[in-house]
């Protein structure tokens, strides 16, 4: 169990991280439009195109990642005040009845809005500009983002599973956090 | 069970939910496709392909597609079509760009350059490590869209110079708490961005309708600690040559080209080219991270390290937005498809309020969801809920959403989720007690109302700047 | 026994002039079934976004949809030859009377069901006046003037307008003067004098130029889910058929008084000048059409329904031309000094 909840921390982070690169891409590419829109005024035609497509596949496959390192929002003012295992037994029970339906939902149908996508002669692409933009593959995000929040999903039951029988939270690797978390951490450190 | 009491259900299921704790985003979109799936039943549809089986369809073709016809409901289709409006959604592409130019921003030195700088500046000021504390956040909040970093940053600089200064704890608390907040309400605001996409209110017009309602409470926060200096000195006793040096005017004109300058600019080009319509909110959004990233490098803040870190919280922090989103959109196209918004409209309509008994309702009940939720639950999941009907009072969404901006201010200052508190009490020296904190707080939260009060009397603060630029 | 109820969603923004367009369908539709069919008409955005009434009515998700061909060009730039093509020398009158009379209808389901295998049936409805090029703010004199414009208009114009040097953006109607205001464009033309100046137009820029090559003609698109169709009894289905080409009808009456009333509000109270757009820009017009013309023929499916359109067109607008006396010559004569031509 161990294993698996690393190896779906590991695998969720590897896909989050590598599409957070996208937001430097973003950036440049943005920042280009600029350049060529108001200094060269030719504006490219792809750029509306090329920014909602970065944004939502950064955003998608950041699920799964933002799921395992604990960052998706949760109304959590009484769950804190819980011992562990109450936590776990309460977050194992609502995992299967309010986590899996909804993303299968997302694989299985995500996965015929995709087809479909791919079926039209030449792929889909978008309407947005006459560039001619492919979107089959930005729809297929759909599928992709579901799987891996499938397999982290099953990671967290993993861990209040684990936790129900030892009574503490498996927590995953930290790779980076909120400045002010980095700050309250080191001021733990100093003080104690 | 009539449809719009199953509506009413699902919204009592959802809050239920909520107190027990479910990450928000996986709740909504389980309830929207669950209570969906009830709504779109519709056997005849569903098992259309079963129906019009022939007599000799074998045993396995007449079993799997009699399975199939669960799953043909349309709510499927609605909750993907819903996922995919979210993901192709043009304003909320500025959200990356804005978190990612504020984390670059947070981690390039720039805080403690302007508070050294501004307290020598306003030294001769009564409260004047108070007012340039709070100068020093309120600048830092055009530059960046957020809340968290700026409390903690200016917990650990401005907090034990107030202190060592001999500032009331409570008082130094407080002003650090509401100063560090305000980057959420004065733009760029991920705030505001997430509100035009759930009202569908242009965001430049609320991002040019928010900065005077910004500045109004800035000013009544500046006021305040000036009063409370004046009346009662011995909370702010004027710092000691010791503890906030005497600089030459030549000298203190260097310090402040090379520290209020060059953030200036930044925070120029990105609201300026946004407000004068010469960029879009996200092409100005990257040339705001662009320029962040160069203004790190110059301050020689610039490392790897830093910018993987920026890297991964930008997906994180837009992940959970934009998954809130995900569920929203899902939960209430089903909620309203049962008639749940209708049923809600009725009743309110029912009450026969004045707009502004109504105004008041709205504010207080958003209020008390500050309480215990985020702001970014209360923006995407319940503001939503009083939009449609605001046309029934005759309240304009734009000043709806400056009002909501102002209240949400609140929720970070309000136990039990204070998040600026719980930052400050985290980094601040053991002696400051919570109590201490919010006891600080309490004024600012008075200014808060004091600052909705003055928008509801004179509206201008709001439409001025949005009329001026956008001509309506 | 209860009423069908049928969910159409469409394209438009709820305060749009179309709106009541498909009302005056929907309306005919109740009065013919005699009950039997309720409509509950929507407006873009209460189910799907108005780009994606197309994968909503094919999904089931709405039963129907009332929008243009164009808004789902992606799927096949051929859509939007049966919503704005090439200017061949007809009006939209023309092109529905190809669609209804020349061959259009077996092309159009051939594209949407054998090529794309969509599970929708689709009737076209109300042609439409010329679409004005729309709306600067400032002159734009010459073809030269266009370069560098983010402008906005969909489907084979923004192929064509893309080729003059413009940048183009589709967006739906109700997205465009937000957008202008973000700065994501800054230029645009919707349709016509009414929704435009619905929208807020006029707030956003004072230059109108109408008459154009760019979407010289289109047509409403009404589409139903093909499963959703297939099992109302036969009366209902060609009520809802013959519906369409009822509100083609009143649709343009009512464009009539409407767009004719709402281009003097404009012109003469909201402080726009109208322009009628430069000969040097039609001419520019016509000669990228030739060449976006050329480029769509290499698709075998696409030049097929061209061959198709330029044959109805040579007969028929020979005569159509031929025929008709010069309208404004008879203008002229009883309302002196009016016309600008
Ligand atoms: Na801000
Ligand atoms: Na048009």
């Amino acid at each position: 169990m161990l294993r698996f909840i690393a190896f779906a921390d590991k695998l969720s982070g590897f896909f989050g991280k590598s599409f957070g690169w996208l937001i430097v891409l973003m950036t440049f590419g943005m920042s280009y439009e600029v350049f060529v829109r108001y200094l060269l005024n030719k504006p490219t035609p792809w750029s509306l195109d090329v920014s909602f497509i970065m944004y939502g596949t950064l955003f998608m496959m950041g699920g799964a990642y933002t799921l395992s390192r604990g960052g998706h929002v949760r109304g959590d003012f009484v769950y804190r005040l819980w011992p562990a295992r109450v936590q776990a037994g309460v977050d194992l029970v609502l995992y299967v009845l309010f986590f899996f339906p909804g993303i299968l939902a997302l694989v299985f149908s995500g996965w015929k809005y995709a087809a479909r996508s791919w079926s039209y002669p030449g792929g889909e692409v978008s309407v947005n500009s006459p560039a001619g933009i492919p979107i089959y593959q930005f729809k297929t995000v759909l599928v992709v983002a579901g799987l891996l929040l499938l397999i982290q999903g099953l990671a967290q039951v993993c861990r209040c599973i684990l936790c129900l029988r030892e009574g503490y939270w498996r927590r995953p690797e930290e790779d980076v956090e909120e400045t002010e978390a980095l700050l309250l951490k080191q001021k733990a450190q100093e003080n104690g | 069970m009539t449809d719009p009491q199953v509506a009413l259900l699902m919204l009592g299921i959802f809050i239920l939910l909520v107190f027990l704790g479910f990450p928000i985003a996986f709740t909504l979109m389980a309830l929207g496709i669950g209570f969906g799936y009830y709504a779109y039943f519709d056997a005849g549809r569903m098992w259309r392909a079963f129906n019009r089986l022939g007599e000799d369809a074998d045993w396995w073709t007449t079993n799997t597609t009699w399975f199939e016809g669960f799953l043909n409901n349309r709510i499927f289709d609605l909750f993907i079509n819903q996922t995919y409006t979210v993901m192709s959604n043009e304003v909320l592409t500025a959200v990356p760009l804005f978190l990612f130019m504020g984390y670059i921003v947070e981690r390039a030195n720039i805080v403690d350059r302007l508070f050294t700088t501004l307290n020598i500046a306003s030294k001769n000021v009564p409260g004047s490590m108070g007012v340039a504390a709070l100068i020093t956040c309120a600048l830092f909040a055009t530059a960046t869209g957020i809340v968290g970093a700026v409390v903690t940053l200016m917990g650990l600089l401005a907090l034990p110079a107030m202190l060592k200064a001999r500032y009331s704890t409570s008082f130094a608390s407080g002003i650090i708490c509401a100063g560090g907040t305000l980057g959420i309400l004065i733009p760029p605001s991920i705030m505001l961005i997430v509100y035009a996409a759930a009202s569908g209110v242009s965001i430049v017009r609320l991002y040019a309708g928010a900065l005077l309602p910004g500045l109004v409470l800035v000013g009544l926060y500046i006021l305040y600690v000036v009063g409370r200096a004046i009346l009662q000195p011995s909370v702010a006793p004027r710092p000691t040559d010791e503890e906030v040096p005497d600089v030459p005017f030549g000298r203190l004109a260097v310090m402040i080209a090379t520290s209020f300058l060059p953030l200036a600019l930044l925070i120029f080009s990105v609201l300026g080219s946004i407000l004068f319509g010469l960029a879009t909110p996200t092409e100005a959004a990257s040339i705001g991270a662009l320029g962040g990233m160069l203004l790190a490098v110059a301050y020689r803040a610039m490392t790897f390290q830093r910018l993987r870190e920026s890297v991964y919280l930008t997906v994180r922090t837009t992940a959970m937005v934009c998954f809130l989103f995900v569920g929203s959109y899902t939960f209430s196209a089903v909620f309203s498809y049962l008639g749940g918004e209708q049923l809600i409209s009725e009743f309110v309509g029912g009450l026969n309020l004045t707009p502004l008994q109504f105004l008041i309702m709205a504010q207080i009940i958003i209020f008390l969801l500050g309480w215990p939720l985020e702001w970014s639950e209360i923006i995407i999941i319940f503001v939503p809920i009083f939009l449609p009907l605001l046309p029934m009072f005759g309240v304009d969404p734009l000043f709806f959403g400056i009002l909501v901006a102002l209240n949400l201010q609140t929720s970070f200052l309000t136990p039990p989720m204070a998040m600026s508190a719980y930052y400050l009490k985290g980094i601040a020296p053991p002696q400051v007690q919570l109590p201490q904190i919010f006891a600080g707080v309490m004024p600012f939260l008075f200014m808060v109302f004091v600052a909705m009060a003055l928008v509801y009397i004179f509206p201008q603060t709001v439409f001025y700047l949005p009329e001026l630029f956008y001509g309506r | 026994q209860a009423p069908i109820v049928m969910k159409m969603q469409t394209s438009w923004p709820a305060s749009d002039i179309w709106m009541d367009f498909a009302r005056e369908y929907t309306g005919r539709v109740e009065a013919m079934s005699g009950g039997r069919i309720k409509v509950d008409l929507l407006p873009a955005g209460a189910v799907v976004a108005a780009f994606q009434v197309m994968d909503a009515t094919n999904d089931g998700v709405i039963d129907a949809a009332h929008s243009v061909p164009v808004y789902w060009y992606g799927k096949s730039k051929a859509a939007s030859l049966f919503g704005t093509g090439p200017v061949w020398g007809g009006n939209a009158n023309t092109m529905l009377g190809w669609f209804y009379q020349g061959g259009g209808a077996d092309l159009y389901r051939e594209l949407t069901q054998d090529i794309l295998g969509l599970n929708v049936y689709g009737f076209m409805g109300f042609p439409m006046p010329a679409q004005p090029f729309g709306w600067f703010k400032g002159e734009v004199n010459t073809a030269a003037d266009l370069n560098g414009f983010k402008y906005r208009t969909v489907g084979l114009a923004a192929d064509l307008l893309q080729s003059m040097g413009m940048s183009v953006a589709q967006l739906p109607g109700g997205e465009i003067v937000p957008a202008m205001e973000r700065g994501v464009i800054d230029a645009f033309e919707f349709n016509n004098p009414s929704s435009d100046l619905r929208f807020g137009a006029p707030d956003v820029a004072k230059n109108y130029y109408l008459s154009s090559y760019h979407q010289a003609s289109e047509s409403f698109e009404f589409l139903f889910n093909k499963d959703f169709f297939d099992d109302l009894d036969e009366d209902l289905q060609a009520i809802l058929k013959y519906a369409v080409e009822a509100a083609s009808t009143s649709n343009t009456a009512l464009a009539m008084r409407e767009y004719s009333n709402d281009l003097a509000k404009i012109e003469n109270e909201l402080g726009v000048t109208v322009h009628r757009t430069s000969k040097d820009i039609l001419a520019a017009q016509l000669k990228a059409w030739d060449a976006l013309i050329e480029e769509l023929g290499k698709d075998a499916f696409m030049a097929k329904v061209m061959d198709s359109q330029r044959a109805w067109i040579e007969k028929v607008g020979y005569y159509e031309l031929m025929n008709s006396p010069d309208l404004g010559l008879a203008y002229d004569h009883y309302f002196p000094g009016r016309l600008k031509l």
